[in-house]
């Protein structure tokens, strides 16, 4: 399933219409989106060297980690580094991104610097610059990977991030964009934001969901008792025909990265979770029906022939009660005497308590009382 | 920077700490501390000797009780007797008027009539005289010294007149105080004259500061503001002779922010109402008649050292003994099952148990 | 848990892998009830001990330097000494306060003065003996007192850190940090401590018994390595638990229900 991820970011995009984008969504108990995140940019990048995929390069914006953590990233999962610089452009917003370093020393050799991550129309336009840059003049598309959008809605709104990130997927040259978001760090509006603004959307969770606990607890990195590097994964894919393919797997983080299996369990949650959930039965069958339609409901024997009364209550008990008998207060006592009646449709129903003497009453509880 | 605090060899301790002994009101404690008194002999002994100069001592007010201006009262008179010069701040409009509150010391001239309250006292009170075993040796050793460095307050007698006029005592209102800074000021100003050696004696300041976030106060909404203002006082007061009490109704804070502020302080205490006429604590409680409140000790001051001070008990009842003095009594439980003791938040330890217990406050 | 073993267990043993492997982050994390100041002076007192030759950068927002030289002397360790031959660099941010103001960087600014400090000791450091390559530590002894004085804006705290981070990874620093966890447990509270926690490669967590505070059993410490390498070089991440006592001149650690 990881793989129709894999799969999609290496077809890209159809001329006309939004590129496909992926949320990487992960939360503490389970922080482990960086390493799916990876996953996935290691796999468009082989794709890309091999000559697979729709896009001839990757553009990545790098908040959390160095551009040498990545060069030494792909190296270290066999992608031919020497190339990258054929294929890879690192913007990078991790070693200055507000300009603070006195002086001299920044200088980023292996990325390209910038230094007032606050500004998105910059951001964007120094993306779409590195992006020509490596795909040359011709009609080649390039990929955009953003390692946090968490980071960058610290430094910007959320509007101007969507804006980027609509301005990225509807652009020519763009194949496909992803991107890595931390769930607990932001409203719950701000998730729902992105994953609108996607056509993927993969979140990582721990294996065992912490029943409702403690407020503080279940939101703990310590929370689970074996803090655990095994964890669920769950995509949900937009597809172009409207219909939307939601499958479930397993991963496990090792040293070398993460790795993906299927497991057995996962079209029971699907299923699930995309039927409406209804915890009574809406339809009524034939004799249902007729049984209701013949319930006399209390008062609706005033209308067949009876005086009309209405109740007011303060009438006193004794005539209230041997004005119920013949409705519906004492059917219960009555079921047994007009068992015969058949068809005739009758409430039953169990007092909640047999500590009051009389049968229910709209007395007013506190009338005995002496105030 | 005082000269207790800047030392660099490791065998100076003695040199530094002798002529501390002999002022009144101050006593040397482990760890180069230097401990004033809090005006309450118990809360003294409870806290292993006092206030630590350089300090930071937070009360959290109940908002029902008035029980944090007793502590407040006895640390300001204690400071007075000994001659320390004190800035009351208040959120109130006249803050010169709490001064006429402020209790008088038991005099210790008439030894005779003092030592005949002690057997009164030991008579009428099994459970003080029970409790001082605990600090037995504290106890011999302070004794002697004890009408200096801490003396017992009548609180139905005021503090006499012309010693109140000898003091150095500032009062502040913070409620005409239109932002934090000009506090600020006022607070540095007094903790830099304090920390200045007049021919080498030191005398140590005290800062009272009563309910810092007040409604009244118009900077009570800017909770930023006023943490920012306790750590420059915490940083102000931790280089110079001084300690400062803060007191505080948590309950007008968020709870994030409740947090924060204890975090701040060096020693945290809490007081807390005792409901009245509760015939369910009444039994479960010995001595319910006598107590107007508890004292709760939630963090103990930890001064240049990592080891905490875990107390064998955290909850003390406030009482007014004979109505005059303020003592403080390990709660002493009738065992009784949890539930009806748990009902009214209020555990203890029983007298004779080793082991401290969980207490909620 | 583990009843019968008695035998002693050190902290030591769970945080030296982290330290095997300089650039490491460690958060420390505790409460008004347990302080966890104690794992920060053991991990002062390990970086200057006289086999390693780490410098450490020590920024102190809580407690002045006299406070920490009497604790670490009695550990066995002369902060005093160290300051003068450079490899304890003590920065004493006690009354560190960010202008207020819209000029320029307003609140940010005494961050971004605080960071330059730093960035000055650690590149001083880094060409006066490059041929040692000593491990530079960065430690802080409370976080939450940098968003008091950044006026409550955790957005500058975190840029802060981040800008730390980048000297973890570029002049191989290691970066440590004591926060409050029970300040961010309400849900409306900041998400500083849940940043802290994703930034984070070991966090260390000390807090009350449950069953209170005890002579023999000062509190519980669980250690979090995210990238412990096992024995056969795979990866885990590990959960450890302990108590632990605090002494003037150690702390005792022993598995859950083998004291007391």
């Amino acid at each position: 399933m990881a793989e129709t991820i894999c799969r999609a970011l290496r077809d890209g995009s159809l001329a006309g219409e939004h590129a496909p984008a992926l949320t990487i969504k992960d939360s503490i108990p389970s922080p482990f989106g960086f390493d799916a995140f990876t996953h996935f940019l290691c796999s468009l990048s082989s794709n890309i060297c091999a000559g697979k995929s729709q896009s001839q390069g990757i553009v990545l914006i790098a908040f959390t980690k160095s551009p040498s953590f990545y060069f030494n990233l792909l190296k270290s999962r066999g992608i031919d580094a020497s190339s990258s610089s054929k294929w890879l452009r690192i913007l990078d917003c991790y070693s200055d991104p507000l300009g603070w370093k006195d002086g001299v020393s920044v200088s980023s050799s292996t990325g390209t610097l910038c230094k007032n991550v606050r500004d998105l129309d910059g951001l964007f336009s120094s993306v779409l610059q590195l992006g020509k840059e490596m795909v040359g003049p011709s009609k080649a598309r390039f990929s955009v990977a953003i390692d946090s959008v968490t980071v960058m809605l610290r430094h910007a709104a959320l509007s101007c991030v969507s804006g980027l990130i609509s301005n990225l997927r509807s652009h020519d040259y763009v194949s496909c964009v992803f991107w890595l978001i931390h769930s607990d760090l932001h409203e719950a509006r701000t998730i729902a934001v992105l994953e609108y603004m996607s056509s993927m959307v993969a979140s990582l969770e721990p294996m065992t969901v912490a029943a409702k606990e403690l407020r503080s607890d279940s939101e703990s990195i310590f929370s689970l008792k074996q803090y655990s590097r095994k964890g669920k994964f769950h995509l949900r894919l937009k597809r172009r025909n409207g219909r939307v393919k939601v499958l479930s797997e397993e991963f496990h983080v090792e040293q070398a990265g993460i790795k993906f299996s299927v497991n057995s369990l996962t079209n029971d949650i699907v299923s699930q979770s995309l039927l409406p959930k209804v915890q009574f039965n809406l339809q009524l069958s034939e004799k249902e029906r007729s049984d209701r339609e013949n319930v006399v409901l209390p008062f609706e024997h005033q209308e067949m022939g009876k005086t009309t009364e209405i109740y007011d209550g303060r009438r006193s008990l004794s005539n209230y009660a041997t004005d119920l008998s013949t409705t519906s207060a004492s059917i219960s006592e009555k079921q047994h005497s007009d068992a015969n009646i058949v068809g005739k449709g009758e409430i039953h129903y169990l007092r909640d308590s047999d500590d009051e003497e009389m049968p229910d009453s709209d007395e007013d509880p506190d009338d005995d009382l002496d105030i | 920077m005082a000269a207790t605090r800047s030392r660099t060899s490791s065998f100076s301790r003695n040199q530094s700490t002798s002529p501390l002994s002999q002022i009144p009101g101050i006593k040397p404690g482990p760890n180069g501390v230097t401990y004033v008194s809090s005006g309450i002999p118990d809360l003294d002994k409870i806290l292993g000797g006092g206030f630590p100069l350089g300090s930071l001592v937070m009360i959290m007010e109940d908002a029902e009780a008035p029980h944090h201006l007793l502590l407040l009262r006895n640390f300001m008179s204690q400071g007075l007797v000994h001659n320390q010069p004190l800035l009351y701040v208040s959120p109130s409009k006249d803050p010169r008027a709490f001064l006429g509150t402020l209790p008088s010391p038991v005099l210790s001239k008439d030894e005779k009539s003092r030592g005949s309250i002690d057997q009164e006292q030991e008579k009428g009170l099994r459970i003080a005289w029970q409790y001082k075993k605990y600090f037995g040796e504290n106890q011999q050793n302070s004794d002697r010294n004890a009408t200096e460095y801490c003396n017992e307050f009548d609180l139905r007698k005021p503090l006499e007149r012309h010693i109140l006029n000898a003091q150095r005592i500032e009062c502040f209102s913070i409620q005409e105080s239109p932002s934090l800074s000009a506090f600020r000021d006022r607070c540095s100003s007094f903790v830099t004259q304090t920390s200045r050696k007049d021919g080498g004696t030191i005398s140590p300041g005290r800062i009272a500061i009563q309910s810092f976030c007040a409604p009244q106060c118009c900077y009570s909404e800017m909770e930023w503001d006023m943490l920012s203002f306790i750590m420059s006082l915490k940083s102000m007061v931790r280089s110079s002779n001084a300690v400062a009490v803060i007191t505080f109704p948590p309950s007008l804070l968020s709870s994030s922010f409740s947090k924060r502020w204890q975090h701040m302080a060096d020693t945290l205490l809490a007081v807390r109402a005792i409901p009245d006429e509760d015939k369910e604590l009444a039994k479960l409680l010995t001595g319910y008649q006598d107590m107007v409140g508890f004292l709760h000790v939630h963090k103990v001051a930890q001064i240049n050292t990592q080891v905490p001070v875990i107390l064998e008990a955290t909850t003390f009842s406030i009482k007014l003994q004979r109505r005059r003095s303020l003592v403080l009594e390990r709660l002493n439980q009738a065992p009784v099952d949890g539930s009806s003791g748990s009902s009214h938040d209020v555990s203890g330890s029983c007298s004779g148990g080793s082991k401290s217990s969980i207490l909620d406050f | 848990m583990q009843v019968f073993i008695t035998s002693p267990i050190s902290l030591e043993r769970h945080l030296h892998r982290a330290s095997v492997f300089a650039r490491r982050v460690i958060l420390i994390e505790d409460q008004v009830e347990t302080s966890g100041a104690f794992v920060l002076h053991h991990l002062i007192k390990r970086s200057l001990s006289i086999e390693s030759s780490e410098i450490v950068i020590f920024v102190a927002l809580s407690k002045p330097f006299s406070h920490y030289d009497r604790i670490l002397r009695k550990l066995g360790c002369n902060l005093v000494a160290q300051r003068e031959n450079g490899k304890f660099i003590f920065i004493d941010m006690l009354k560190l306060e960010c202008p207020d103001g819209d000029e320029g960087n307003g609140v940010g600014g005494g961050l971004i003065d605080l960071y330059r400090k730093i960035q000055k000791f650690v590149e001083v450091n880094a060409s006066t003996s490059p041929e040692l390559n000593r491990c530079i530590t960065v430690m802080m002894d409370d976080l939450s007192l940098l968003e008091v004085a950044a006026k409550g804006s955790s957005t500058y705290v975190l840029d802060f850190l981040h800008y730390c981070h980048t000297l973890t990874s570029e002049n191989g620093c290691s970066l440590v940090v004591l926060n409050h966890s029970d300040i961010y447990s309400s849900k409306t509270g900041s998400t500083l401590i849940l940043q802290m926690e994703y930034l984070a490669d070991v966090v260390v967590q000390a807090e009350p018994l449950v069953t209170g505070l005890a002579t023999d059993v000062h509190g519980q410490l669980t250690v979090l390595n995210k990238g412990a390498i096992d024995e056969h070089g795979g990866v885990r991440s590990k959960l450890h638990n302990f108590h632990f006592k605090v002494k003037e001149n150690s702390v005792e650690y022993f598995y859950p229900g083998s004291r007391a």
